[in-house]
Parts: C-alpha cells; sequence; structure tokens
C-alpha cells in the first residue's frame, strides 16, 4: 500500500489528484480504527502531518482561521483564551494520548454526528476551508456536513482549516456519554451567548444524522434573554430544553436509546444556558 | 532475629519487574516462530459450502492453510467435554476448525501460518469461505423457545436440566402468609484481561519433544491435552505459562483449538509456531459469562423469615459446552448466602445459542445468585416495609451452627458445607463501616443539593479453595537459595510473594532468598489449575506442608552435626541454632551440603559432604533406608471440602434526577477469609474485583443484535471502569478462620467482585424508588424505568 508524505498543499492536491480514492491520514483517530475494525482496507494513504499550510491558527479582520492540522491538545492548552467552548468541547476527547494525535480536520472530515467539536464549530457559523487545483471555496458547515460521516467535500479537496467570527460572551460545552471518559458522545450541546450580536448560538451532536441547531428555541431564548443583566426568566430557560430537544432525530442504538438521547440533550441545554447566565 | 512475614503487608516482589515492562508475556517469546492467522466466521450460524485458498496461495511469506479436512482423523475429534455430569445429556463441544457449519461468529474455519503475523493475515484475507446463513439464536429465552436449533441434533436447545432441592419448598410457600414472584436478569460481559489469548510451540525434532507456552491457568491439563490429541507420551510434552497479562478466569478454559493446532503445527511443519491473539478476535473468539434469567417464587413470614424459594432459571451457555455445567450450579447452590434457607428449589436449563461460548468469569455464576437472593431479600423488606438489614439478620445462618450442611451438591461433586464465618458479626461491622444508621441524614442533605441518594447492601458466601489437590516442592540448595514449585500458573495474584512468605516462615530463612516458580510442567507436573479463588488455599498449603518436611529434614541433620537434640534447635536467620543460645548454630547452606552424600568436592563448601570428611553413622549406609539426599521435600493438599470465604458490600450511589447519571459515591466492603497472609495482597484483589463490580453493574455488556453479530467488540464500545469510576473503598477484615487447612485460610481471588451488581442495584432502587430487576442498567435504560415507574404511579414525578 503505499503512502504520499507531502509536505506542502499543492503536493497534497497533486497526490489527491493522482488517486482521489486514497485514504487521508491526519491523527488516525478515526482511520486506524476503522483499519483495525476491519471496515476498511486503504488502497492508498495520504499523510498530512507534515503539510504546513495546515497548522497553526491566525486571526484577521475579527474572523478566526485553524488549520486542520490543529490537535485537540493545542485546543485545549494553547487556544483556551481565544476559543474556550472549543476548548471544552476538546477536553472531553478521548485520552491525552487521543487528544495529542486527533485534529480538527480529521473532525471534520470523518463529520461523525458524534464529533466532539463540530457541535461548537456549528454554533458559531464556522466555514470549512477547501482547497482543490480548481481553486479554494468555503463551504459553511451546515451546508457541508451532508449526512452521518458524509460531507460536501469533493474527492479532489483538501480540509485546509476552518474559519469563524471572533465573539464576545460565554459559552459552554457539555456531552453525556456512557462513561465519565474516553466514550464516543451519546448527546453533546453547545451554546454560546454571542453579547457581540445579541445572539443565542448552539450545536447539539449526537442527536441527528448531522450536528443540528434548533433556529427556533435559539430565536425564543435570544428574546427571552435579558442581554444588560445576562438573565433569563425560568419558563424560557425549560421551553429552550423542551426546543432544543424537539429539534432532534436521534437513533437508538447499544449506546442509547433515541429518547433518552432527545432528552439527555435537552437537560444539556438547560443546564448549559444556566451555567452561561448571571446568577 | 527473622521476622515473621506471613500477615504483614509485604511488597509484591514480582512488581519492579513487571512495572519496568521486564515481564515476558507470550508475545514476547518465539520472534522468529511462524505466525498463525485464522479465518474466522462472520456468522453467527451458517453451513459452510466451500472454502476457496486460491488466492491466498501467491502472498509471500505464505507457509500453510489447513482447513478442517486437512486436519489428520485424531485433530478431526471434537474439543473434550472437560466437566461431565449425568444432567449434561447433550453436550456438544467444537471442533478445533468448523466442521462445516459454525455456530458462532469467531469460530475458526481456517488455520493459516506464515513467516510472520502481516503475511498470514494477507493470506487470510484472501480466502473466500462460502456460507449458507442459517436462523441465529440469541439470548436464553429464544434458545428455550426453540423455534430454531443451534446443533440439529439438539431440537430443543437444552444441554442440561438440574434440579436440587432441600425440604419442600412448593409445599412452604403455598403456606407462608406472604408471598412475591418476580423475574430477575443478568446480561452476558466477559473477563477480557489486558493480554489475549496465546500460544507458542517449538518442537524439537531430535529430541521428539515439544514445548508450549501458553496463556493458561491450567498448564498441566493443557500439557494432558496436547498429548493425547498429538499421539505423544506426557514425557515428550513440556507445558510453560509464562506471564501472563490477565486471566479472570477466562483462560481457565483448555485447551482452547489453537492450543492443539499450534503445536501439530510446531510438529508438522519443524518450526517454531505461534499464535497470539488480538483483541477483536478475543470478543468474540474467547469465551464469555453471566447471561441468566432467574425466576423467583418466595413465601416468607411477618418478620421477613424466608420460609420457602423456589428458583426457575435459564443459563446461556453460547455455542458449546466444554466447560460443563460449573457456572450454572454455582448460581444454584451459592444463591443462598449466608441465609439458612430449609426450603429451597432450584431447577435450571443450560441452553444454547449462537454465541460466543461461556466459561467461568472471576466470580462463576456467583454474581447471579447474588443477585438473585439479594434482590429477594431486599423485596422482601420492601413488601414488609422493614430495614433492609434487619430481614438479613433474621435469616442469617449463626456462627455456632457451623459447620452447616446444606444437603445440596457443590461445584466439586462433594457437599455444601459452610465451614466458618459469623454473618451477624460482619454486617455489624458493615453498618458501622458505612454508618448505615446516619444515612437518613445524607440523603436529606443531598436531597436538598438536588441529589438523589440511595443506599444498598449485598451479602454472599463465596465457595473457594475447591479440590481435588495441589502440591508444592520446596528446596534448599547448597548455595542457600530455597527453590519453591507449585504446578498452577499465576496472572497476577501476587504467588510469588505469598508463597515465598508462607516458606520464609517455616524455614527461617529471608524472602529474598526464596525463588518461587508457578505453572512451569518440568518443575512441577501435577496441577489442577487456579480458578475458583484456590491458589493461597490449595498451593499455598501444599507448599506450607513442603516446607515443614524441610524444616524437619534440617532440623534432624542440624542435631545430629551439631550433636544436640533436634527439640532445642530453631530455624532463624538462615541457620540451625540452639534456643537460647544462638552461638551453637549450623548455615541452612551447610545443611543442605550435608544432605547429599558425595564422592566429589567439586568445590569447597562441597569437600565437607565428601565420603572421607563426612564419612556418615556407623553401621549405616551413606543414605539411610529412610531417607533421601537433597534438602527437599514434596508435599500435597486434599481438602475434604470447599472453603467458604463470606463478604458484604454495602454502596451508595448519587443519581441525576435529570439525566439519570448514576455515580457510585460510598462503597465499603467488609470481607471475611480467614487469616490474611498478605493483606496489601488481599486488598488489591478485593479493589479490583469491586471496580470489576462496578463495571458490571453499570458498564460492561456483550450487546448481541438479533442476528448474533456483536455490536459493540472494542475497547471503544465495551466500557470498562476507568479511576474515574471506581469510588475509593473502605475495606473492614473479619478473620474467622477455616478448620479445613493448616493455614486456617480462605480465597480472597473473586470475593470483590461478587456482590457489586445486587448491591448498586439496590442503592439505585433507594435512591430512585423504580425496582431494579436487571442489570448491568446504563442512565438511558434508568431514565426509561423512571418514566414507566411514574406512568404506572400517577402523583409520583420523576
Amino acid at each position: 500500500m503505499p503512502i504520499s508524505r507531502p509536505t506542502d498543499v499543492t503536493a497534497t492536491l497533486d497526490a489527491l489528484a493522482a488517486s482521489p480514492d486514497a485514504d487521508l491520514l491526519a491523527g488516525g483517530t478515526d482511520l486506524v480504527v476503522e483499519v483495525n475494525l476491519d471496515r476498511r482496507r486503504p488502497e492508498h494513504v495520504i499523510a498530512l502531518r507534515r503539510v504546513t499550510e495546515l497548522a497553526g491558527h491566525d486571526t484577521t479582520d475579527g474572523r478566526l482561521r485553524l488549520g486542520a492540522n490543529v490537535t485537540y491538545s493545542e485546543v485545549e492548552h494553547d487556544l483556551a483564551q481565544l476559543v474556550p467552548g472549543l476548548a471544552m468541547a476538546a477536553r472531553t476527547v478521548g485520552s491525552p494520548q487521543i487528544r495529542n494525535a486527533g485534529t480538527l480536520g480529521g473532525n471534520l472530515g470523518t463529520a461523525s454526528p458524534a464529533g466532539d467539536t463540530l457541535p461548537w464549530l456549528l454554533a458559531m457559523d464556522a466555514e470549512v476551508e477547501l482547497a482543490s487545483p480548481e481553486g479554494d471555496r468555503s463551504v459553511p458547515l451546515a451546508n457541508f456536513l451532508t449526512g452521518p460521516k458524509s460531507t460536501a467535500r469533493r474527492p479532489a479537496e483538501l480540509i485546509t482549516g476552518v474559519r469563524l467570527p471572533r465573539v464576545e460572551g460565554p459559552q459552554h460545552v457539555s456531552k453525556i456519554g456512557p462513561r465519565n471518559a474516553m466514550v464516543i458522545s451519546v448527546a453533546c450541546f453547545a451554546i454560546v451567548l454571542d453579547t457581540t450580536n445579541r445572539r443565542v448560538r448552539t450545536g447539539m451532536g449526537a442527536v441527528g444524522p448531522t450536528v443540528l441547531r434548533s433556529p427556533d428555541a435559539e430565536r425564543a431564548v435570544t428574546q427571552a434573554l435579558d442581554w444588560d443583566a445576562l438573565t433569563c426568566p425560568e419558563d424560557a430557560i425549560d421551553a429552550f430544553g423542551r426546543a432544543c430537544a424537539e429539534a432532534t432525530a436521534p437513533i437508538t442504538d447499544h449506546r442509547s436509546s433515541a429518547e433518552y438521547r432527545r432528552h439527555a440533550v435537552g437537560v444539556l441545554a438547560r443546564r448549559a444556558l444556566r451555567r452561561c447566565l448571571s446568577t | 532475629m527473622t521476622t515473621r512475614s506471613v500477615g504483614a503487608p509485604v511488597a509484591r516482589s514480582e512488581d519492579p519487574r513487571l512495572l519496568r515492562g521486564e515481564g515476558r508475556y507470550l508475545d514476547d517469546l518465539g520472534h522468529d516462530a511462524f505466525q498463525i492467522a485464522m479465518v474466522r466466521s462472520p456468522h453467527a450460524h451458517a453451513r459452510v459450502l466451500d472454502i476457496d485458498v486460491s488466492g491466498a496461495l501467491e502472498v509471500e511469506g505464505l507457509i500453510a492453510i489447513h482447513t478442517f479436512e486437512d486436519l489428520p482423523p485424531r485433530l478431526q475429534e471434537p474439543l473434550p467435554l472437560l466437566l461431565p455430569h449425568p444432567s449434561l445429556t447433550a453436550g456438544r463441544t467444537q471442533h478445533l476448525l468448523a466442521d462445516g457449519e459454525v455456530n458462532h461468529v469467531g469460530e475458526a474455519v481456517v488455520m493459516v501460518t506464515a513467516t510472520d503475523r502481516y503475511a498470514a493475515e494477507d493470506a487470510a484475507e484472501r480466502i473466500l469461505v462460502e456460507y449458507d446463513p442459517l436462523p441465529a439464536v440469541v439470548g436464553p429465552e429464544r434458545a428455550r423457545a426453540a423455534e430454531h436449533a443451534v446443533h440439529d441434533d439438539v431440537p430443543d436447545n437444552v444441554a442440561a436440566h438440574l434440579e436440587q432441592s432441600i425440604g419442600d419448598a412448593p409445599a412452604a410457600i403455598g403456606a407462608a402468609p406472604n408471598r412475591l414472584r418476580f423475574r430477575l436478569d443478568i446480561e452476558r460481559s466477559a473477563s477480557t484481561p489486558m493480554e489475549g489469548r496465546g500460544t507458542y510451540a517449538r518442537w524439537d525434532g531430535d529430541d521428539e519433544r515439544v514445548r508450549l507456552h501458553t496463556s493458561t491457568q491450567a498448564p498441566t491439563s493443557v500439557r494432558a491435552a496436547v498429548a493425547a490429541f498429538l499421539g505423544l507420551q506426557l514425557a515428550q510434552v513440556e507445558c510453560i505459562a509464562p506471564d501472563i497479562g490477565g486471566g479472570f478466569g477466562v483462560k481457565i478454559m483448555h485447551p482452547w483449538p489453537e492450543e492443539i493446532l499450534v503445536p501439530w503445527a510446531a510438529r508438522e511443519l519443524g518450526h517454531d509456531v505461534k499464535f497470539t491473539e488480538d483483541r477483536r478476535e478475543h470478543f468474540v473468539s474467547a469465551n464469555h459469562e453471566r447471561a441468566q434469567v432467574h425466576w423467583i417464587d418466595v413465601g416468607f413470614d411477618d418478620d421477613g423469615r424466608v420460609l420457602g424459594l423456589d428458583v426457575e432459571f435459564i443459563h446461556d451457555h453460547g455455542a458449546y459446552i466444554p466447560y460443563g455445567l460449573i457456572v450454572p450450579i454455582i448460581t444454584s447452590t451459592q444463591l443462598i448466602g449466608p441465609y439458612k434457607l430449609e426450603n429451597y428449589r432450584v431447577v435450571f436449563d443450560s441452553v444454547y445459542t449462537n454465541t460466543t461460548p461461556v466459561s467461568p468469569y472471576r466470580g462463576a455464576g456467583r454474581p447471579q445468585g447474588c443477585f438473585a437472593m439479594e434482590r429477594t431479600i431486599d423485596r422482601i423488606a420492601a413488601h414488609l416495609g422493614k430495614d433492609r438489614t434487619e430481614v438479613r439478620s433474621v435469616n442469617f445462618l449463626q456462627p455456632e451452627e457451623m459447620p452447616y450442611d446444606f444437603g445440596l451438591t457443590f461445584q466439586d461433586g462433594r457437599p455444601l458445607r459452610y465451614d466458618s464465618g459469623d454473618f451477624p458479626a460482619s454486617l455489624e461491622k458493615l453498618k458501622q463501616l458505612v454508618d448505615w444508621d446516619g444515612f437518613e441524614e445524607r440523603r436529606a442533605a443531598a436531597e436538598a443539593e438536588g441529589r438523589l441518594l440511595g443506599i444498598g447492601l449485598a451479602t454472599y458466601v463465596e465457595g473457594t479453595g475447591v479440590g481435588p489437590y495441589e502440591g508444592g516442592h520446596v528446596l534448599i540448595e547448597p548455595g542457600g537459595t530455597v527453590q519453591v514449585s507449585t504446578g498452577l500458573s499465576t496472572q497476577g495474584q501476587g504467588h510469588q510473594t505469598v508463597f515465598a512468605q508462607i516458606v520464609a516462615d517455616e524455614l527461617g530463612v529471608d524472602l529474598a532468598d526464596v525463588r518461587v516458580v508457578t505453572g512451569d510442567t518440568r518443575r512441577f507436573p501435577y496441577a489442577v489449575g487456579t480458578f475458583a479463588s484456590r491458589a493461597a488455599v490449595m498451593s499455598g498449603n501444599a507448599i506450607h506442608l513442603a516446607a515443614r518436611r524441610v524444616r524437619e529434614k534440617a532440623l534432624r541433620i542440624a542435631s545430629e552435626a551439631l550433636e544436640v537434640d533436634a527439640e532445642d534447635l530453631e530455624l532463624a536467620d538462615g541457620q540451625a541454632r540452639v534456643v537460647g543460645s544462638p552461638d551453637t548454630a549450623i548455615d541452612l547452606k551447610v545443611v543442605a551440603t550435608l544432605s547429599n552424600p558425595l564422592r566429589y568436592a567439586f568445590d569447597e563448601s562441597a569437600r565437607i559432604a565428601t565420603q572421607f570428611a563426612n564419612p556418615g553413622k556407623e553401621g549405616q549406609p551413606p543414605v539411610t533406608d529412610d531417607d533421601e539426599p537433597g534438602l527437599e521435600a514434596t508435599d500435597y493438599y486434599s481438602p475434604m471440602s470447599s472453603t467458604f470465604a463470606n463478604g458484604m458490600h454495602a454502596v451508595e450511589v448519587s443519581v441525576d434526577p435529570d439525566t439519570s447519571d448514576i455515580e457510585v459515591v460510598r462503597y465499603a466492603v467488609v470481607h471475611d477469609c480467614g487469616p490474611l497472609l498478605n493483606p496489601r495482597i488481599v486488598q488489591g484483589q478485593v479493589l479490583g474485583g469491586v471496580a470489576q463490580g462496578v463495571g458490571g453493574a453499570l458498564y460492561e455488556r456483550m450487546a448481541y443484535d438479533e442476528h448474533g453479530q456483536l455490536q459493540n467488540a472494542s475497547f471503544m464500545d465495551f466500557l470498562m471502569p476507568y479511576a474515574t469510576e471506581v469510588p475509593s473503598v473502605d475495606i473492614d477484615h473479619l478473620e474467622t478462620p477455616s478448620p479445613l487447612n493448616p493455614l486456617g485460610i480462605k480465597g480472597a481471588g473473586e470475593a470483590g467482585v461478587i456482590p457489586g451488581a445486587a448491591a448498586i442495584a439496590a442503592a439505585i432502587e433507594d435512591a430512585t424508588g423504580v425496582v431494579i430487576d436487571a442489570m448491568p442498567i446504563s442512565p438511558s435504560q434508568l431514565h426509561e424505568q423512571r418514566l414507566t415507574t411514574a406512568q404506572d404511579r400517577p402523583g409520583d414525578t420523576t
């Protein structure tokens, strides 16, 4: 099995053009598991770790760009001030070893409905940067994720990073899994009280075919919030939890029943909102 | 002065080596061996129509491919039924490679041997097996419904039906003032040791001998099986258990098909051959345990005294039953726990399903039995509105009734006869340890914080140290080192440390001078195995007896050499010396040298034992009629019946009222295994068991779908508890000695795991008011049960 190890985006795109079915390897925390479980037998692997343009982050015009090769560990340790909600999400991923290996680009590329960074990125209206021989484009995350483990990425395209607005305000990410650590999410919830634009942003994981948001719930709670005091009436908090739960389309599997996923994300929504409010 | 080490918390001598990565596990051996990869069935039930190996033949490094047809006649016979029983009337065991039919996912179909594992797997992948899928039988109830059969010649899927009884339970229940009937379920789980199975064989064609290293709990029995299948004399087979990365029961199953196929292939190919199981294989091809459904019918008086108990259960033993009825028999007999049941009837069916076969996993039928009995006692308490400890107290066997014979037959074919224990004292200790009477205050405080707090307890009695026997050999070398061996193997229990403690005390030598070897048939060929919490009781006592013989011989030789009465001598500090006059002494290594009359002075110390230096007793040959050369002895311990350890656990759980998340916040254990040989090691055993009990109660399950596919065959989804899930545990010991053995000890290996599911279920029930009748339980399941309970009881809210 051939392995390409390009060091820049151009060479990566050349390799991808030469073998469009190649598996892209970043941290390997998804791909290697699939190989170990015999679910995938790669014919060709393109290893991305050496591609320098995919590393690091920068801020321009109030927008933040995170490179596809940024690991959960980097988010957790180096970017906690810049993207606190994403850092919370990163801390729920696997073990330290997994967090040292796994990347944002990998989480986006795998596009699992339980992908741990995706709810927060969705709440932030993140856009996925894609490079290809035809030129670069960026796709809103909501459009990029087209179903369970499927994306709008074209065969010749490479995820180079993710862009998002910089906003002020409290944020929170929490996750329920069948064990306290190192588990695949049963329900995940991300919330940002965007005080810059005075709107509540949310994202929900593992409760639908892709990560989801509830525009109705967001709209209602945005109106109910006292943005100066950062308080919210109890009935509006309850309604927010209910509206979020109603917007889900979960499945039943060996990790949880659909009913519990729906219920749990509603609980997470209420709790996450409360954490962001002044008490 | 040598200090007594038995009873002291001596640090484990094996740990520095293992912690530094210097252990020699199976896959650390045989680097140049050919390696095996198995083609395993992807179907739970299918006929094998065709096997096409042509695509694999070009794989570089391929050595051999074997299917069932390629095996010699003896290897086409099914595995032995290890534990026959009169009730096991339809016992079926697997073939080494599938003979035209597969009965569970993971069953071996084709064996591929190659120069390395990569090549073997590449070749295995290119072998095309054509299957005709058959309907899969999954779950104990579908098995008994017998809509489809696992084995054509067992149409009802029932391998065995066994009934045992004391008194007349149906009559006693009928006459009782109170009666309850309900059902209790325990799901399938598995041992899942860190190291899976593995076997490495080396055939020496010049000597015509095979040396087998295998990751087993029963090396002497594997040796016997290999000799039988390969047509070898026992003297041609050596079997060694190297360092083992955990067993927890699954490695008592033997021989695995690979334990026969690997040495056979080594002989056929004239080359070392190795099989190392990977994790995914382990999930589907190494045995499981636990799945049982129980129906309880109990009659009791107004004090909660059980007047009659009638239990029926179905035991799911998977696709084959090589290990016999051990697990359901243990459930049947150990269900009784610390209670004096005078009218008890238990009936079980052991049924075939198209799932991985079953053999004991730490606890071995006891967690299920404990769950059945302790949930029953809790139901009685709830029905009568009594404190759960009170109902237990009125049912306890009393210490003055020991030994107590129930009139049932235990798993060793001998009477179920409790030898020791003081259950009222244990319960009192537990109540103190967990502050049982102060719980309602803690519950109220938690409620004020919005948490649901509950407490539960569970008790058990565990038959340990089952026979028939173990042996021990102790030898003092002329260099002063004490060599100890016993035949059973070790999987991390600290045997090297504990057995050395026993010998060091008996011989008055330093612990560091004692070397212990376990599980090597070259050193000790007679043994039964490591299971049923028996190693300390069986081998510990055998080694103790052997060391005592060596002590007697040492004292005799020393008394002759020092010309003092043996009665006046003691062994201490590596010497035999006169009590009260330690200057009159002789080193044990000199005694060892003197024990062996020599012709040749090959070194300075040997000179004292040569024929002119030591002419021996006048008128006697150099070795007298009743003597043997060497300062060594072998002895065996074989008990009349098992020794019965016991314990009680109390648990507090906190349940999140919104998410139904369950957290174990407090865990207390009172444990009685008799005198502690090494409190540190016993504590480690109990803690490890509690962790496994928490896993079994809240996380670990084998999630089969209706087609017999295991949905969670990886550590991503088969969840073991981490440090984040295991509470700190308060442990107290009661030490009621067993009258059955010289050391007075009872087994401790499985104790910690047994009452976990029962106690945690009780605590969840206490916290939520939801009746918990099936374990393990997840937050998702508890949530749904709370909703159902709330619907059944309008007015309540959750």
